[in-house]
């Protein structure tokens, strides 16, 4: 299999004042394409900078990060919007709908920057929503929906344009347990049939969902595990 | 760009400009004041640069006559003066007809003249014309060299002195209008900060599914310049009216004074003060983008 992501040496640093914080302290990862896999780790560790990286919402300050074998470390913003845009589908803890447009115009948003035209955009969009069932609440504004609905929409908007990698932080975190089910249900889905999926999650339970768990502690991967088997696939503790 | 999107961005703008209606409202008055002010200045300076190239263009001289001289000396400054090479002309104007000259000039304002009783402050004074424009300082010269010649006017002579006054005029307009456009640009940069701010959540939205930064600023410009041409436009209402009126006072108080024709030169001045608006809110809110959307 091919590697979707492929990142060496990582390093993520802040000033805070005069000290330096290293929000990511050297980070290899590989994953390929295919893969589902869940970060996990205590607060303030840094899955959320890892995942800022990995989203090309930000860039590295050391290290190099390919993405379908394309180094993007030194990439302008704008063309970082354009892999967002193409490549990348995220998913959030709350949603980030836009409350004014409908279901429909909330996933056809991506297709927007990237300049399709409206019958395209129309179709790419019942598409997507179709893939998470909610093609019925096309016209509904995100008010009108339940929090499951929500994040289907969501999931419907990250996967509208086709992206080679989905990237959810918390999805399951403002859901109850039946939405919860339901959406993790969806990401199974994807996921067999053939998207690459990063997981951002607390929950052990959400985790295993995944086939692999990767643990970050100080901003450094601890654990890098296979959930089916439970064997140690890579160990740098 | 569609009609849809147009339609979209134009109604984003509006909405926007209510929800922040106070510091929208404060743009456009600090704007339209501004430019009211430039507007006045701008109107003035051009005004007197008019009048002074008019004046420099004319080719006549007063010779003020002492009081005292007899009938014989007046005629002796006339002939000597009509001996002068350049001149073409010599009219004499007694002090009497300098009075009815300067009452009709007055106009509804002749009362003033009330004051002075049955005196007359007046010099008795030769109208000398010359036959170019040219000739008129040497001649100016040589008449008041002339015994029993008080004094020599000229338009050349005010109008270098009219040429100085609209330096220095133009001189503090470029003072007063980067201290205005300062002014201006910082209060329309923190209207549209307070958009971006109410927006925030869905700028990073549209960040996250890969908007450029362009498309992201271009709603907040647009609202900048809609600042802008909103303020521009009062200004040059306001103006409008201002010199309208303006025009009316000077025909019927000082009906020699040749103002700029109000049409077309208004309608460029309007023109200007729109572009002006829309120029300082293309900065302010570029300011303002730079500094608070990190984009
Ligand atoms: N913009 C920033 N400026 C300074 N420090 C930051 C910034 N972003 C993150 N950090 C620091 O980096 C570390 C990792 O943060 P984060 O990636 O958000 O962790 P997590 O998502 O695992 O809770 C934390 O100590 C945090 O304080
Ligand atoms: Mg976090």
């Amino acid at each position: 299999m091919s590697n979707v992501v492929t990142i060496t040496g990582v390093k993520k640093l802040y000033k805070m004042g005069s000290e330096i914080v290293a929000a990511l302290n050297g980070v290899d990862l590989k994953i390929d394409s295919g893969e589902f896999v869940a970060l996990m780790g205590p607060s303030g560790s840094g899955k959320s900078t890892l995942m800022n990286i990995l989203g090309c919402l930000d860039r590295p300050t050391v290290g190099s990060y390919k993405l379908l074998g394309k180094e993007v470390s030194g990439l302008s913003d704008d063309e970082l919007a354009i892999i967002r845009n193409k490549t990348i589908g995220f998913v959030f803890q709350n949603f980030n709908l836009l409350p004014k447009l409908t279901s429909l115009e909330n996933v056809a948003l991506p297709a927007v920057y990237a300049g399709l035209s409206s019958k395209d955009r129309k179709a790419l969009a019942l598409d997507a929503l179709k893939k998470v069932s909610l093609d019925d609440r096309a016209e509904h504004l995100p008010s009108e929906l339940s929090g499951g609905q929500r994040q289907r929409v969501a999931i419907a908007r990250a996967i509208a344009m086709k992206p080679s990698i989905i990237m959810a932080d918390e999805p399951t975190g403002n859901l109850d347990t039946k939405s919860t089910l339901e959406i993790m249900q969806i990401f199974r889905d994807l996921h067999a049939a053939g998207s690459t999926i990063i997981l951002v999650t607390h929950e052990p339970d959400i985790a295993q969902t995944a086939e692999r768990q990767i643990l970050v502690k100080d901003g450094k991967i601890t654990k890098d595990i296979l959930t089916a088997h439970t064997d140690e696939k890579i160990d740098i503790i | 760009m569609k009609l849809q999107t147009i339609e979209y961005y134009f109604r984003e703008v509006i909405i926007s400009m209510i929800r922040n209606r106070w510091m929208s409202f404060a743009s456009i008055g600090t704007v339209a004041v501004s430019l009211f002010i430039l507007g006045v200045f701008l109107i003035i300076v051009m005004n007197m640069g008019k009048m002074a190239s008019s004046l420099e263009s004319q080719v006549q001289i007063s010779a003020y006559l002492n009081d005292e001289i007899s009938k014989e000396e007046r005629a002796d400054i006339e002939r000597m003066t009509r001996d002068l090479s350049a001149v073409s002309k010599v009219e004499y104007i007694p002090k009497e007809s300098a009075l009815k000259i300067l009452r009709e000039r007055l106009g509804d304002n002749r009362k003033i003249l009330d004051a002075l009783g049955e005196s007359n402050p007046l010099p008795n004074s030769f109208l000398v014309t010359v036959t170019s424009a040219d000739a008129v300082k040497t001649t100016a010269a040589a008449i008041s060299d002339l015994y029993g010649v008080e004094e020599v006017k000229y338009g050349q002579d005010v109008a270098s002195n009219l040429f100085n006054l609209t330096h220095l005029m133009r001189f503090f307009g470029v003072v007063l209008t980067v201290i205005l456009s300062g002014a201006t640009i910082f209060i329309i940069a923190n209207t549209i900060r307070l958009t971006v701010f109410a927006r925030r959540k869905e700028i990073a939205i549209m960040k996250y599914v890969g908007a450029t930064d362009w498309f992201i600023r271009i709603p907040f410009i647009l609202e900048g310049i809609g600042l802008g041409i909103i303020g521009g436009t009062l200004s040059a209402i306001f103006l409008r009216n201002f010199y309208s009126a303006m025009a009316e006072k000077i025909y019927t108080t000082l009906a020699f004074f040749p103002m700029i024709e109000q049409y077309p030169f208004m309608n460029y001045v309007t023109l200007s003060l729109i572009l002006a608006g829309i120029f300082v809110g293309i900065l302010g809110s570029t300011v303002s983008l730079k500094r608070f959307l990190q984009v």
